[in-house]
């Protein structure tokens, strides 16, 4: 049960409403730590957090390039990212098998014939992103006969295949980049390879298949950039470790409901520090990705480009998960016509895209809203952003990066909270005072120190490294991965596995 | 080659991160693990209680038990070497269980029987049960320093420096704070609650614990804290004083608080407030020195 219940009325009624509540906070309760849980890795996979997976990248980049097995690289590489997926969830490799073999037969019919296959390919991997991701809207998870038909009883009760969101993207991507190209069909091997990629599988980046493809020749260890991926390895296990999984003991007090605990004021601190939490989490996530994908000689695109200093909500998006924005431009807002076919049709393709961007996340009403928010902000601002521009004023830049800030901060509540009834909530608790007289203490001076990398970040301080102290950059590389090890927070899974 | 560029680059960077490790375990050897506080906190002081407790000598008197007892200040007691285990949200077993863990008991171990409704916390009673395991290889630093700075900043006060306010506070007229709304929802949630079967488990334990503790030496005192008359009568109240007390009838040990109840204020329906716990915690030691002296 959270502790906090003991200390106030309000937790009493957690307390004795909430008996489930013990049970979903029990690990924590009894952890001393006080910390709830709310994404603890999903027994027996294989994350990017722990021993198992650091002994597979060693294990596979030994045999990678090792002369005699110089020949079956890619084939390697496929075989490895499979183990990774399936490892502690084997039943969900045939599922995975079926949307990389289904993509590749109608890619092989597209390049034939692109006006039919290609839509075709596309509705395919539509309906199996809908299927996975949205049946339970219209099924219970817990049911227990669903259809009476055994087959589609055991679809029904497949779990949600982990990066179903990223890997469907990345087959849509194929089909459509290859098919405009009428290149020569590529190999099963590197279709699977494409796809499946380990470093990339899970959480993306979302790499486009005319990036990746040129990318797939043989690979010499003499080329691996080994600093570079140094770097990137390096930052993301200490913003996922030390930021992230920090913040996250204070920011599991946004969930219901522990957050009714609140005072006020900590509401919205947690608002903001669940804000750096989401992006070192995933800014975490991708640096990893791109470093050990380059170790493998393989360049992923950049998903993240210091997103809280955007002075506009569309810079924003040019600058938070870049891989999933430019998807988005690509596919769907340009295809829907882009900003050419007037102004009403221009915000109405923003609000569309922003709409199924949000619901990409997940099927909840909080993630449609977090998308439509964005559309709405993305479709207020167009019509001043040149004015706003011609102003050189370093002043109103910064309120206008405030405002930004805010704004994106406050509605990452609906990613926080899938459930539109508790965000809005939390929304409520923002504006009025608290009602609990022992709330949960957070340590300030916590919750500081653990979200200065993001903000030393975003004040430029890669730059300054990068020319005036250069000399002490590996010192420092070598001091925040003891940082990582010795500060690590309680370990949870990336937020963005959930996707 | 590129391996050769590379290669001085990553010599510096794994060597200051194993010299940062090795800084960090010559500091574990030569400071211990440092005092850590978790980022966010309901339990306010007691962690670090609790890790006072297993670093200092033993006192002669632990109170454990929850939230309710946490309000008893340690300052509020004349008694020198006291020590409050109560953990807020937590059992009493869990401060109990502790205390049975180490190999020096306190002379006087009081406990509170008002919340039973919740197990101990294993991995708490595991983490402070053997003083060898408190100590982790590595001191964490920046946790550490915070800690440090937390603690320096709200240093607990002994009962001598806070004589003068304390007699301040207690000659003070009883709060007037409105707290119907607070007691309606405490009596509406504990009402729902039976907590019959926790509560019985919780009384075998303690029934285990307490002999094992005297066969070492201590002297066990239960203690009820009073709760305000509402909350008295609710289910949860009333079913845990039923079973407490068949399963330790002799009222010898029982240690009795008596105030005059409307004296005594909850400001949030449960937990005493300032005054009322310094109250409460001085007819405790007044009823305790009897005891002790065999009253």
């Amino acid at each position: 049960m959270a502790d906090d219940q003991a200390v106030g009325p309000l937790a009493w009624l957690t307390l004795a409403l909430k008996g489930l509540a013990e049970l979903r906070h029990g690990d924590y309760a009894r952890t001393g730590s006080q910390c709830p849980s709310p994404q603890k890795h999903q027994p027996g996979r294989m994350s990017f957090t722990s021993w198992q997976f650091a002994i597979f990248v060693a294990v596979v980049f030994g045999a990678y390039y090792s002369p005699p097995l110089r020949r079956f690289q890619m084939q390697l590489l496929v075989c490895s990212s499979l183990f990774f997926y399936g490892y502690g969830q084997p039943e969900l490799l045939p599922l995975l098998a079926v949307a990389v073999c289904g993509t590749f037969v109608f890619l092989v019919l597209a390049l034939r014939n692109r006006a039919i296959w290609l839509p075709a390919g596309i509705v395919f991997n539509l309906l199996l992103l809908a299927f996975f991701k949205y049946k339970f809207l219209f099924i219970g998870a817990s049911s227990q006969d669903l259809t009476g038909i055994a087959p589609i009883d055991l679809l029904l009760k497949l779990p949600l295949p982990i990066g179903i969101s990223f890997f469907v993207f990345h087959n849509i991507s194929l089909l459509v980049d290859l098919t405009r190209e009428k290149a020569r069909p590529p190999s099963l091997t590197d279709v699977f390879l494409y796809i499946v990629f380990f470093p990339q599988l899970v959480s993306g980046p979302i790499t486009r298949a005319e990036m990746f493809f040129p990318q797939i020749k043989p690979k010499y260890v003499a080329d691996v950039p080994f600093v570079e991926a140094a770097k990137w390895i390096l930052t993301g296990y200490f913003f996922k470790l030390f930021v992230a999984n920090n913040l996250n003991e204070m920011t599991s007090y946004m969930d219901f409901p522990l957050y009714e605990t609140l005072q006020t004021e900590d509401r919205w601190l947690l608002v903001f520090l669940y804000s750096y939490q989401i992006y070192a989490d995933f800014f975490g996530y991708s640096a990893i990705a791109i470093g050990i994908a380059l170790l493998f000689g393989f360049r992923l695109p950049i998903n993240f480009n210091l997103p809280y200093i955007s002075s506009s909500f569309s810079e924003f998006w040019t600058r938070w998960h870049i891989s999933l924005s430019s998807w988005l431009r690509t596919y769907l807002y340009i295809p829907l016509g882009g900003n050419r076919c007037g102004l009403a049709r221009t915000n109405l393709n923003l609000m569309i895209v922003m709409g199924l961007g949000g619901l990409w996340h997940g099927a909840g009403v909080s993630y449609l809203v977090w998308g439509l928010f964005h559309g709405l902000l993305l479709v207020l601002e167009r019509p001043f952003l040149k004015s706003l521009q011609a102003f050189d004023s370093e002043l109103l830049r910064f309120a206008r990066m405030t405002f930004v800030f805010l704004c994106v901060s406050v509605l990452w509540i609906f990613f926080k909270l899938p459930s539109f009834d508790h965000a809005l909530g939390y929304l409520a608790g923002m504006f009025k005072p608290g009602t609990n007289p022992n709330p949960p203490k957070l340590f300030h001076d916590l919750a500081l120190l653990y979200a200065l990398p993001v903000m030393i970040q975003h004040l430029g301080f890669g730059s300054v490294l990068q020319s005036r102290l250069s000399r002490w950059e590996p010192y420092l590389y070598g001091v925040m991965a003891a940082l990582a090890y010795l500060e690590a927070g309680p370990d949870v899974s990336f937020i963005y596995f959930q996707f | 080659m590129r391996q050769r560029r590379d290669f001085p680059w990553l010599v510096k960077c794994a060597s200051a991160a194993l010299l940062s490790l090795l800084v960090c375990a010559i500091a574990t050897l030569r400071l211990g693990g440092g005092q850590e506080l978790p980022a966010t906190t309901t339990r306010d002081g007691a962690l670090l209680a609790l890790n006072r407790y297993v670093r200092e000598p033993i006192p002669d008197v632990v109170l454990v038990g929850s939230s309710l007892t946490f309000r008893l200040s340690e300052e509020y007691f004349e008694t020198p070497r006291l020590r409050n285990l109560a953990l807020a949200g937590g059992s009493p077993l869990t401060g109990l269980e502790i205390i049975a863990h180490q190999s020096q008991l306190p002379k006087i171990i009081l406990v509170e029987t008002n919340i039973l409704s919740r197990p101990a916390d294993d991995v708490l009673v595991e983490k402070y049960a053997d003083k060898q395991r408190v100590e982790p290889l590595f001191l964490r630093p920046l946790r550490s320093g915070v800690a440090s700075y937390e603690n320096w900043m709200h240093k607990p006060s002994s009962h001598s420096q806070m004589a003068g306010e304390l007699d301040r506070l207690i000659m003070q007229a009883p709060s007037d704070f409105d707290n119907r709304i607070y007691v309606e929802r405490a009596v509406s949630q504990l009402d729902a609650l039976d907590p019959s079967a926790v509560v019985r488990m919780s009384v075998e334990i303690m029934r285990g614990l307490i002999p094992e503790l005297e066969r070492r030496g201590a002297k066990v005192f239960l203690f009820e804290l009073p709760y305000i008359d509402q909350v008295e009568k609710t289910r949860a109240a009333m079913v845990t004083r039923e079973i407490v007390h068949a399963a330790f009838p002799d009222p010898s040990r029982w240690l009795p608080i008596d105030v005059t109840r409307s004296d005594l204020r909850w400001a949030d329906g449960v937990h005493l407030d300032e005054r009322s716990a310094l109250i409460t915690a001085r007819s405790m030691e007044k009823n305790l020195a009897m005891r002790s002296r065999g009253g």
